[in-house]
């Protein structure tokens, strides 16, 4: 499977919008984690303030990246691992490739691993003959399917027990039941015979720490620490601006995440993996590889504006409390990272213009940004981003507005700045107004404004125009804008 | 080629940081140690406990670890930790193979409470890791229905054992058998992550061991949400976690 790219945002968005099972998926996800979380920012003893001081923190280690990332790799390359750097996903794939030559690697699991998915490890690797598992039970369920993640943190969120039962009953050869627990159980008997089996294990890592030289895995099922710890050969993946810079950094990072991902005051495992086994330990693998994945991040590293992204530490609490990814969910985004998240960094990593969608279908109601553990301003970036697309900008590939666009906003401000035309023009539109509000029908046809007028009224131009009735009387506090009978 | 590479990727980075001093400022520059008072404070204020303070925290820990489905059991002496390793081997049932068996780290503290005796008297072969043979090791962790470790820390407020890799103490018996039982001493719990940062920092620039080749913290037993957010124990790791923590002097 390709990484998914689908932009076909609005009718993937209507589709999912017309799923009764999807809908209720996603208003449970949010209806728990997102007030979980908020409460669990309370529940700190520094209080959700804790969140800026981990913004400067995660924006010192952005600063000063290349030497935080060098100082990673020493380390690392210090006990015997090996650190590639990936300017790009088809170069972190070629480096997979060759490890698994190398390592003379047949059957592969993997522990959860957005960047995997940027990238499109999977395929490549079953391209080559390997056999890969997914083993995060949610993860594990999407493949089975033959699907793709619908959510960060919990990847087969759009699926009900009913599914997976039916989904398990054919791949697994079980009874059919739709008890969590019993589907659960079976997934965990299936899984340790592939991770007993495996001989390299692929995982992605939550953060780094430049000062001891160690990536962190965070789970909650295990699996990670199973994939890292059973196989002979360990590869891990990171998108390169997850490094922070001192140990004592990860106490509020790791706080933080926990509660932002699933509203918890820690999560179950915490792996700091920092080189393969020593020789005188009694298992780990006994070679270790870390690929750290530029793609396009450089790019938005160089922009002041966007900087602030790479504080990101992908935990999903965006994803539960957004009111448009609680509607359409994460497979309408058509890309890796769905969400507020999806919709900033999915246009940066891919195409501005090619998903303008994304950006545009968010609503700026800024609860993204209340529930981000790093307090990233995701509003502000979606603003930016729209911005670049109206006005055009080369370092992005913004194309700019189309004509039309152009020529209607052009024409409103030459009448604006013009009194005696704008006079002119809105005392025609007050004559028509009778026609205009004759027939609603007649608005909603209207078709250069369809796209607005479809959902929502356009009310009739008012009989007497603010500027008239701020002539007459400047203290008139009547509320008489739009016509009689319009919505206000 | 891999330098190469580096050096490419890393110039990338830098033009993008509009980066013009040269050479490239020092780690230690860039981000100075702020919080050594703060540090020194936390470590004084841990070594100064006294036995009361100790029971708050065991308190705590247990406060803490019921809602995450962990079992701590505050027993006074090792002869009670035996034997309740004993009951618990007794009632547990066997997940994977027919015949019951244990595996254990090999650790001054375990080894302490003759557990091969014990448990070769209820007819249960016990296995000590062995670092010098990975394979044995590997075989016999994985026929293991019950693991038993110890652990550096345990934080009290988020309920977390910490572990570090050493020769004997193998990662894979606190993950791959169905139960992970860990024994710890009183004096080992500390009260939450701050302070945890605290001793590893501490370690750390004092040159110590430091986080080693592995280092996890666990806190609880497997658990997954991803059917339908149904909490369900057991996904891949242990499905049960017992903290055993002997409160008396250690005898």
């Amino acid at each position: 499977m390709p990484p998914i790219q689908r932009e076909n945002y609005r009718a993937a968005a209507r589709a999912a919008l017309r799923d009764a099972t999807l809908q209720r998926a996603l208003a449970d996800v949010q209806g728990r984690l997102g007030p979980g979380t908020a409460a669990a920012y309370r529940d700190l003893k520094e209080g959700p303030a804790l969140r800026r001081q981990a913004h400067d923190l995660r924006m010192r280690a952005v600063e000063n990246l290349d030497i935080l990332l060098e100082r990673l790799a020493d380390r690392i390359e210090a006990r015997g691992g090996h650190v590639h750097f990936a300017a790009t996903a088809a170069d972190a794939v070629a480096y997979a490739l060759k490890v698994v030559r190398q390592h003379d690697v047949r059957r592969v699991v993997k522990g959860k691993s957005m960047v995997t998915e940027e990238i499109g490890l999977n395929a490549a690797l079953e391209a080559e003959g390997l056999t890969v598992t997914e083993t995060d039970l949610g993860e594990y369920i999407v493949q089975l399917a033959g699907e793709h993640p619908s959510h960060i943190i919990a990847p087969a969120i759009h699926k009900t027990r009913a599914q997976v039962g039916r989904l398990f009953a054919e791949k697994l050869g079980m009874a059919y039941t739709d008890d969590p627990a019993k589907l659960t159980w079976a997934a965990r008997a299936a899984l340790r015979q592939h991770f007993l089996n495996a001989d390299l294990g692929v995982s992605g890592c939550n953060l780094a720490c430049a000062e001891t030289g160690h990536i962190t895995t965070v789970s909650n099922e295990g699996n990670i620490r199973m994939a890292t710890t059973l196989p002979r050969v360990h590869l891990a993946f990171m998108g390169m601006e997850r490094v922070a810079a001192r140990l004592e950094d990860h106490d509020i990072l790791l706080r933080l995440l926990a509660r932002g991902a699933a509203a918890q005051r820690m999560a179950g495992y915490v792996s700091y993996i920092g080189g393969p086994a020593a020789g005188d330990q009694a298992d780990g693998p006994e070679a270790f590889h870390l690929v750290i994945l530029d793609n396009g991040r450089s790019r938005i590293l160089a922009d002041a504006r966007f900087r602030e992204m790479l504080c990101c530490i992908r935990c999903a609490a965006c994803l539960n409390v957004c009111p448009v990814y609680g509607k359409i969910g994460g497979h309408a985004y058509g890309a890796t990272y769905s969400g507020p998240v999806g919709a900033v960094v999915t246009p940066l990593l891919s195409g501005v213009h090619r998903f303008a969608d994304l950006y545009h279908g968010e609503t700026l109601c800024g609860a993204c940004k209340e529930a981000c553990p790093v307090d990233i301003d995701l509003p502000r970036m979606l603003l930016e981003l729209r911005a670049i697309q109206v006005a055009g900008d080369a370092a992005w590939e913004g194309r700019g507005a189309s004509a039309r666009e152009r020529l209607f906003y052009g024409a409103g401000a030459f009448m604006t700045c013009h009194p005696a035309l704008y006079r002119t023009a809105m005392g025609l539109a007050s004559r028509a107004r009778k026609v205009w509000s004759l027939n609603g029908a007649l608005r909603r046809r209207t078709p250069v404004l369809a796209g607005w007028t479809r959902t929502r009224e356009l009310p009739p131009v008012a009989a007497t125009s603010f500027r008239k009735r701020w002539q007459k009387d400047p203290e008139d506090k009547s509320p008489r804008f739009g016509a009689p009978g319009g919505k206000r | 080629m891999g330098a190469i590479r580096k050096k490419r990727f890393l110039r990338t980075l830098r033009t993008a940081l509009d980066r013009s001093v040269r050479p490239a400022p020092a780690f230690e520059s860039l981000f100075p140690d702020k919080r050594e008072a703060a540090r020194a404070a936390l470590l004084t204020s841990g070594r100064e406990r006294s036995p009361g303070q100790r029971q708050q925290l065991l308190e705590l820990l247990m406060a803490r670890a019921d809602p995450l489905n962990i079992q701590v059991q505050a027993l006074p002496d090792r002869a009670a930790v035996t034997a309740a390793i004993v009951s618990l081997v007794q009632t547990s049932s066997t997940e994977w193979g027919s015949d019951k068996a244990v595996a254990a780290w090999s650790h001054t503290l375990l080894a302490a409470l003759g557990l091969d005796a014990a448990l070769s008297a209820i007819g249960v072969p016990l296995t000590v890791v062995a670092h010098n043979d990975r394979h044995w090791t590997r075989q016999r962790v994985i026929q293991s229905d019950v693991g038993i470790t110890s652990a550096d820390y345990c934080v009290a407020d988020t309920a977390t054992l910490v572990m570090k890799t050493r020769p004997g103490e193998a990662r894979s018996v606190s993950l791959v058998p169905s139960i992970h039982v860990a024994v710890i001493g009183l004096d080992q719990i500390i009260l939450d992550l701050e302070e945890l940062y605290a001793r590893l920092q501490d370690d750390l620039l004092k040159g110590g061991e430091g986080l080693g080749r592995c280092t996890t913290f666990i806190s609880g037993p497997s658990k997954t949400a991803d059917i339908e957010l149904n909490m369900v124990h057991g996904a891949h790791g242990p499905r049960a976690l017992h903290i055993f923590v002997i409160t008396g002097d250690g005898t």
